[in-house]
């Protein structure tokens, strides 16, 4: 029998959806932490912590690379800012392995206000939840992302097909009608995905075009083909800086120049670099942060001033050239930028921030939705059969399995011994171990109850994380510390939210043993077997 | 500061916009006013909520560049509207009076700026 489009649709858009949507919960959930992955990395770094940019930071970053290598052949110095609080130290040894064709340069992190040299924990930090919501873990890159842009694929084809399906969109804009269980969480998806339906739209289909560039290397050449000409030539003057070491000279005071680029371009330096420091060829490169471009593609990276080492003249100012660029570009790079929130100020971020939480909300919603439809269609004395159980425990790994591997990666972070053989892998088995144990915990208690235990272990360990870090490190949120930068306050305190918002749900599902059981007889049964379209209306699934 | 008031203001303008619009349909403003809507009533719901929405966009263009105010004003839009979903159930009176305090709360906001900061 012929059914009509809007049910082929709701068909698609349910099974679309369950099928990648566990994988799409992992992905919202961990690429929505990403928008905050160096502060998450600057968490988890809590060496880094007493340190702030102070006017003498730059001297003392130059007085340990003239200890640590004053016959290098670079120095590079990257002053903290709001993201990281610690100075990056990085220069090119004089002498180069012979055997190596691929020059890599030493590196060293340093306390910007001591001007010791720190060694921070090894961790990942929040560069492992941003990789996994692209590349997964332990499976080849390609296959991963393969998988990942099919999951996107899915999510888009989820978009399209729920928004056909979804008959009142306009008059159903503002409902939620509660304590109601299929219909509640229907009103839920409802309203999660079609308030945020811009965004939801723009990160899948931006998802999608990075994913162009990612898996198809001529996509990349011509993203980059004007970067890769600035690399290449950044390479080759590098090459002939070092054929051509000069003799040992002093160089200049740094501060006046540092102070001549900053009333130049008006904002602060943030990066400096000087060839052949000590000699009398030196030159430094003194940059600022550029502005932020969200359609247009710069050319040159910073704006930048370049002075001669040992007198000090300016002889170069550069500021970065907006290219032209074609619509197309114009749209792709507005996406992509948009995408990675490369451009965002805290606020922003934050924005930014919410928006990713409301996808999450909306995937978890629908994941929800589809164990709750079926389960209000059994027949009272009827028990939900292997594949719906099995549905319901592999929801529970995927939401709250999720939420508490991530919070068991945090305390990890905390707990393991600093000195500890790869560490960092260490951190990564301790989240994958725990989301193993609520996988398999899922799967053998697939019901309310195991619900109640999982959301109640995540609520526990969200809010053991602020507490076990106050234990451990002096960057607590009792602490000046934490307050000084105030990006590692906020850590704590999202994750106190979250506690709390485990806690609020726990309260919820113990207040409601059984909600919605006692319904009308049910209408829906009959419709749903016969193809006349006799669906509750507005139902999405 | 001043972007920080200007997303606040921005915000209570998206939320108090989709108060009205809600207020246009039915079934929320029984919700919220306690009393049926008249159907030629509706116009004075709906087009005040159309321009409070507008009001949002200008807020965000003064922000931000074109592309991404359009974009930062459908996320506004949408970081506003859920409150509002979650409380019409809930605190329905609450979420009609919030639509009036937050612009309020915020053009206040906003007048103590040029004193602190010197204007825009």
């Amino acid at each position: 029998m012929k059914k009509s489009f809007r049910q082929s649709m709701a068909w698609l858009h349910t099974w679309a959806g369950l099928l990648l949507g566990w994988l799409l919960v992992a992905i919202f959930i961990t690429g929505t932490s990403a928008y905050f992955r160096e502060e998450i990395t600057l968490w988890m770094q809590p060496e880094l912590h007493d340190s702030t940019l102070q006017p003498d930071t730059v001297d003392k970053a130059l007085a340990a690379l003239n200890a640590k290598a004053p016959d290098a052949r670079s120095w590079d110095i990257s002053l903290p800012g709001p993201r990281h609080t610690a100075a990056e130290l990085r220069w090119q040894p004089a002498k180069q392995p012979e055997n190596e064709g691929r020059r890599r340069g030493e590196q060293m992190l340093m306390d910007a206000d001591s001007g010791e040299i720190v060694s921070p924990r090894a961790t990942r930090g929040g560069n492992f939840l941003y990789r996994f919501h692209f590349e997964l873990y332990g499976i080849d890159r390609l296959w991963a992302r393969l998988l990942v842009c099919l999951a996107t694929l899915f999510m888009l084809i989820a978009i399209i097909s729920g928004v056909i399906t979804h008959k009142k969109i306009f008059k159903d804009f503002f409902t939620f009608r509660p304590g109601k269980g299929q219909r509640s969480w229907l009103d839920a998806h409802n309203a999660t995905a079609v308030l945020a339906l811009p965004y939801h739209f723009m990160i899948t289909y931006s998802g999608l075009l990075l994913f162009m560039t990612l898996i198809m290397p001529w996509g990349i050449d011509a993203a980059y083909q004007g970067d890769r000409r600035a690399f290449f030539s950044e390479v080759f003057s590098r090459g002939e800086d070092a054929a051509r070491p000069g003799a040992p000279e002093a160089m200049v005071a740094i501060g006046p120049l540092i102070e001549q680029t900053e009333t130049r371009f008006g904002k602060p330096v943030t990066r400096i670099q000087i060839s052949n420091p000590n000699r009398d060829n030196a030159q430094i490169t003194l940059r600022v942060n550029r502005d932020p471009a969200v359609t247009d593609r710069q050319r040159g990276g910073d704006p930048t001033q370049v002075f001669l080492g040992n007198t000090g003249e300016l002889i170069d100012t550069h500021i970065p050239a907006n290219d032209p660029v074609s619509p197309g570009w114009r749209i792709y790079n507005f996406f992509t930028s948009v995408h990675m929130a490369r451009f965002a100020d805290p606020l922003t971020r934050w924005l930014f921030f919410l928006f990713g939480v409301a996808g999450c909300a909306m995937t978890i919603t629908g994941m929800l939705l589809w164990v709750s439809k079926r389960t209000q269609q059994l027949r009272r004395d009827q028990q939900p059969d292997r594949a719906l159980k099995m549905v319901n425990g592999l929801n529970m790994a995927s939401i709250t399995g999720l939420m508490l591997a991530i919070a068991a990666y945090f305390l990890a972070n905390r707990l393991l011994p600093v000195t500890l053989e790869a560490r960092e892998s260490r951190e990564i088995q301790v989240f994958f171990l725990a989301w193993l144990v609520s996988l398999v915990h899922g799967l053998l208690r697939p019901h309310r109850q195991g619900w109640v235990e999982q959301v109640g272990a995540a609520t526990v360990l969200w809010f053991a994380v602020p507490i076990i870090n106050m234990l451990t490190t002096e960057s607590h949120l009792f602490s000046a510390l934490a307050w000084q930068h105030p990006a590692i306050a906020s850590f704590d305190l999202v994750c106190l939210i979250l506690a709390g918002l485990g806690g609020y749900t726990l309260w919820r599902l113990q207040r409601k043993p059984v909600p919605a059981k006692p319904r009308r007889a049910r209408p829906p049964r009959a419709a749903n077997t016969s193809t006349t379209g006799q669906t509750p209306a507005g139902e999405t699934q | 500061m001043t972007m920080a008031l200007s997303l606040f203001l921005a915000l209570a303008l998206a939320y108090a916009g989709l108060t009205s619009l809600s207020l246009a349909m039915k079934r929320h403003h029984d919700q919220v006013m306690g009393r049926k809507l008249q159907p030629e009533r509706v116009r004075y719901y709906r087009w005040p909520g159309w321009l409070l929405l507008g009001g949002s966009l200008l807020v965000t263009l003064t922000v931000w560049p074109l592309g991404l105010a359009l974009f930062m004003a459908v996320g506004l839009v949408a970081v506003a509207g859920l409150p509002l979903v979650f409380l019409l159930p809930y605190r329905a009176r609450l979420a009609g009076q919030l639509a009036v305090a937050l612009p309020v709360l915020a053009v206040l906001c906003w007048s103590t700026v040029p004193l602190a900061v010197g204007g825009w």
